[in-house]
Parts: C-alpha cells; sequence; structure tokens
C-alpha cells in the first residue's frame, strides 16, 4: 500500500471481501501516512462490507498523524466499536483539536431528509472560512446531488458516508505532482454508498441497453444530462450539472461502481476497468482560483 | 373622436393580479435551498399561491434571497411548476421569475431546457423581460415582439413579422400555452374576434 490512502489502494481488499466467510480479518494501514476523504469512505465502505462477513476486524495505523486524523474526522467514533485496533484511542480523544481544513467529518447518512442539515453546516464552515459566495454555492450543490444519489439509488443497510476536506495545496493527480505543480488549494468530496450500483440502477430503464453493457459504459452514460433509471423528465440532471461545476473549477468528477472507474475532466473522460466495488463511489475535486 | 381602429390597434394592458412569493422567507424555503424534498415543499407554496390567483395573474417567484440552489431543487420547485402550468394546470396564470443574473440561474435553466420549457424572468417586478430555459428559435421573434409592443393584435403583429393571421396566431398561441405571455380576446373588433397579446414582467 502507498503512502496515501485513496479508494484504489483500498482496491486489494475489496477484492477479497467475497471470499471471507467468518475469519478474523486484518487491515494493514501501517504505510498510509496521508488520508483523503475518498480513502475514508472508501475505508467505511470497505468495513461496511467486511464486518458481517468476518469474526472480527482488525486495523492497523502507525505513527500518530493518521490515527489523529481519523479520529478527528469522527472515524473511530463511528467504527471504533466494531474494529480492533493498535490505537489508543482515548489518548487521541484528549488531545482532539479540530482540523481547520475539515469541512464535513465522516458522515453516515440514509435519507434525503437528512442533506439539507449537511449543506447547512457545511454552508457556515465555508462563510467562517470568507469562501465567495459561488464557491460555497459550488461546492453545497455538489455536495447535495451526489448525496441525493446515493440515497436515491444507493439504498443499502448502511446507507452512505460522505467526507469533505479543504487542502491548502492540490491533491489531485491531474495538477501534475510529477512536474511539481501541486501549489493552491483544492476542496476534495466523497461519498460511498453500498447500493445496487450504477449499472444496474440504469439497466432499470430498457432504453439504455446499449449503454449498460459493461460498468463503464454505464457510468459514462450517467454523466449525460436527463439521464435516469425511471427515464422521467427532468430526472438525471444532477451528476451532469456536478461534472459541469468541477470542471468549471478545473478540477475533476470520478466515479466507481461495480468494475468501472471513470473521471470526468468537461474536455476528456478517462476510464478503467478496476476490481469490483459494490454499490457506488463519487469523488469530486474542486480547485479553488485565485481571487480577482 | 377615437376611432374603432386606434382602438383595435393599441389595447389597454389589463389589470392583473401580481403576488410576490418570496423563497427565501417563505415556509417551505430559506437560503439553501437543496434536495427534490425541499424542492417539492416550496413547489406546493407556489402551487397554493397560484391557485389564490385570479385568471390572468402573475406569481412572481423571487428567488434573490437564496444563496444556493442544486439542480434537484430547481427542477423539482421550479421545473415542475412551469411543466404543470404550461400544461394549463393552473388556468391562465403566469409564473415569473425574480432573479438576477447570477450563477444560481444555472440550474434553473437546466431544468427547463430539460423539459422544452421556458419562464420569464426579470430583476425586479416590472423590470425588463428575459427568458430562462428554452424557447424554439423561430418563436424568440414572436416574443421579443411583443414584449417590445407591450400589447399587441395579431394583426399588428403578423404585420410587423411579416406572416399571415394563422401563421402569427399559432406562433403567438404557443407562447401563450408556454406561459411567456398573455392572450385576451377583442370582443369588440369588427369583423369578428381577434387576439391581442400582452408580455408579461
Amino acid at each position: 500500500m502507498s503512502g496515501v490512502l485513496t479508494l484504489g489502494s483500498l482496491e486489494p481488499a475489496f477484492e477479497a471481501v467475497g471470499r471471507i466467510e467468518g475469519e478474523m480479518v486484518v487491515l494493514d494501514l501501517r504505510s498510509v501516512e496521508f488520508v483523503e476523504p475518498a480513502g475514508l469512505c472508501g475505508l467505511a465502505a470497505l468495513l461496511e462490507f467486511l464486518t458481517p462477513r468476518a469474526s472480527i476486524v482488525g486495523v492497523r495505523l502507525a505513527g500518530y498523524n493518521v490515527p489523529a486524523y481519523l479520529e478527528r474526522m469522527n472515524f473511530f467514533r463511528i467504527f471504533g466499536h466494531r474494529i480492533e485496533t493498535n490505537v489508543d484511542v482515548t489518548a487521541l480523544e484528549e488531545r482532539r483539536r479540530g482540523n481547520p481544513g475539515t469541512l464535513q467529518e465522516l458522515v453516515n447518512f440514509h435519507s434525503e431528509e437528512e442533506i439539507p442539515g449537511i449543506i447547512n453546516r457545511v454552508s457556515v464552515i465555508l462563510e467562517n472560512k470568507e469562501y465567495r459566495l459561488r464557491e460555497r454555492a459550488a461546492i453545497c450543490a455538489t455536495l447535495s446531488e451526489v448525496c441525493a444519489n446515493a440515497v436515491e439509488h444507493g439504498a443499502s443497510s448502511f446507507g452512505a458516508y460522505a467526507a469533505v476536506q479543504a487542502y491548502q495545496h492540490i491533491v489531485s493527480g491531474r495538477h501534475g505532482s510529477s512536474r511539481g505543480e501541486r501549489r493552491g488549494e483544492e476542496v476534495l468530496i466523497a461519498i460511498a454508498d453500498g447500493g445496487v450500483g450504477v449499472r444496474e440502477t440504469l439497466s432499470r430503464n430498457p432504453e439504455y441497453a446499449e449503454f449498460t453493457k459493461t460498468d463503464s459504459d454505464a457510468l459514462r452514460h450517467a454523466l449525460k444530462m436527463g439521464v435516469s433509471g425511471t427515464g422521467e423528465i427532468g430526472r438525471g440532471g444532477g451528476l451532469a450539472v456536478v461534472g459541469q461545476i468541477s470542471a468549471r473549477a478545473g478540477g475533476s468528477l470520478s466515479l466507481r461502481s461495480g468494475s468501472g472507474r471513470i473521471t470526468f475532466y468537461g474536455d476528456r473522460t478517462n476510464s478503467r476497468n478496476v476490481p469490483p466495488f459494490p454499490g457506488a463511489f463519487v469523488r469530486v475535486s474542486l480547485p479553488r482560483k485565485a481571487e480577482g | 373622436m377615437i376611432s374603432l381602429k386606434t382602438v383595435r390597434t393599441q389595447p389597454v394592458a389589463e389589470e392583473r393580479a401580481r403576488v410576490v412569493y418570496d423563497v427565501a422567507s417563505g415556509e417551505a424555503g430559506g437560503k439553501l435551498m437543496v434536495t427534490r424534498g425541499t424542492g417539492r415543499r416550496v413547489r406546493e407554496a407556489l402551487a397554493e399561491a397560484l391557485e389564490g390567483l385570479s385568471s390572468g395573474g402573475v406569481l412572481y417567484v423571487d428567488t434573490r434571497g437564496v444563496e444556493l440552489m442544486d439542480y434537484s431543487f430547481a427542477d423539482e420547485a421550479l421545473g415542475i411548476l412551469v411543466s404543470r402550468a404550461a400544461a394549463g394546470e393552473y388556468g391562465e396564470k403566469g409564473v415569473v421569475l425574480v432573479e438576477g443574473d447570477r450563477e444560481l440561474l444555472e440550474n434553473i435553466e437546466a431544468s427547463l431546457r430539460q423539459r422544452g420549457l421556458a419562464m420569464i424572468r426579470v430583476d425586479e417586478p416590472g423590470a425588463s423581460p428575459q427568458l430562462v430555459g428554452e424557447v424554439p428559435e423561430h418563436l424568440v421573434e414572436t416574443l421579443q415582439t411583443i414584449q417590445d409592443a407591450g400589447s399587441i393584435t395579431n394583426a399588428d403583429l403578423a404585420a410587423k413579422l411579416g406572416l399571415n393571421h394563422t401563421a402569427c396566431n399559432n406562433r403567438a398561441t404557443r407562447l401563450f400555452k408556454l406561459g411567456l405571455i398573455h392572450r385576451h380576446k377583442n370582443t369588440a373588433a369588427p369583423g369578428g374576434r381577434q387576439y391581442s397579446y400582452e408580455g408579461i414582467s
């Protein structure tokens, strides 16, 4: 495992989930040095899939920063009683401090009615941080749309998880870490649900038969304006608008469901096949433009 | 003495009932408008306000106090409302958006375009009308001409557009059904009835 915990770095574990039949499982995350919201939501979803199948799930972490970050993001509050860990959580709780970049700690939600409360909290934090109205609107509208998709199409026993974090540097790969261009600010939004997945949702609409042959095809189609499982006019616009918002900000929208994964940058869309992810996963990158 | 012709060509705009619904301060509304559930509650309040209006009245949906809305809210609150109004569900009443030219409009625009519909937008009630959404290209000139005239008969509109009366009437009727103009019959017109059209602002 690399130093950054992302959804991708959890792929081998997701691949192994289906083979677990009551054994003890240990997630060795000791090499993790940095956790982004996508990794946190991915870890939450993984544990939701793992814990019913395993007798005990152990999570091994190293150092101070990663356990402290997970504590501040409410990870242990949600999962502490369901896992065994080598981390002294009590000591972390005592030293708990706010994280200046955290816009939303890991939150578990099940219904649309919970979303306005989440958006209100994030908006207040952004306002206190003096984000401009248009930036707040972009971040909050993005978060609400993907959260709404998760509860509407991703109904599952565990609902959905979301986390949002602002960084004082660019985290996403597109900005060319190989060239050392990591200056700037970026807001990362991640949401994971345990529902039936995008392909199955769209397959309910017979009109989309030719667009749902593979998971990647379904994900590409889901990004188009007006594409929805029900086919009702007016539906299926949320994700398309989120794609436009992220592209306009110079960021990206990544979708993952089944064995498909696509990343939309506005002018191009990358896709590749990946180990199966049950449910659906969304990651949005919104770089902050310079003032003026 | 005023000739009948003068009366016909310059119909007097009707006094119309106007109601302003402020979404940000409405019971169902607020500053942060997200999710379809919230949109549904706001739409129900708007529909109630529309139903309370007399025929020919205009409901001004004022979203200027709303800080942000997402696509789901915009579609549920306004997309569906405009769609039902265009289907005649509320009778001959207009729905006008009161909003400035800002990014918040994008979600409303996207919803209306998705539905092949449009609505009139004004910066404030009574200000010059703009369009949000989608209107077939051939109707845009007709709409603009009616708006510029304030109120105009079918005969005069046809003359301005270089159309025959039937073609002109068909275009204006389409705009009327989309809820983008008012229409009334000039029963005093000699030689039979004639429609007059009036812009909404």
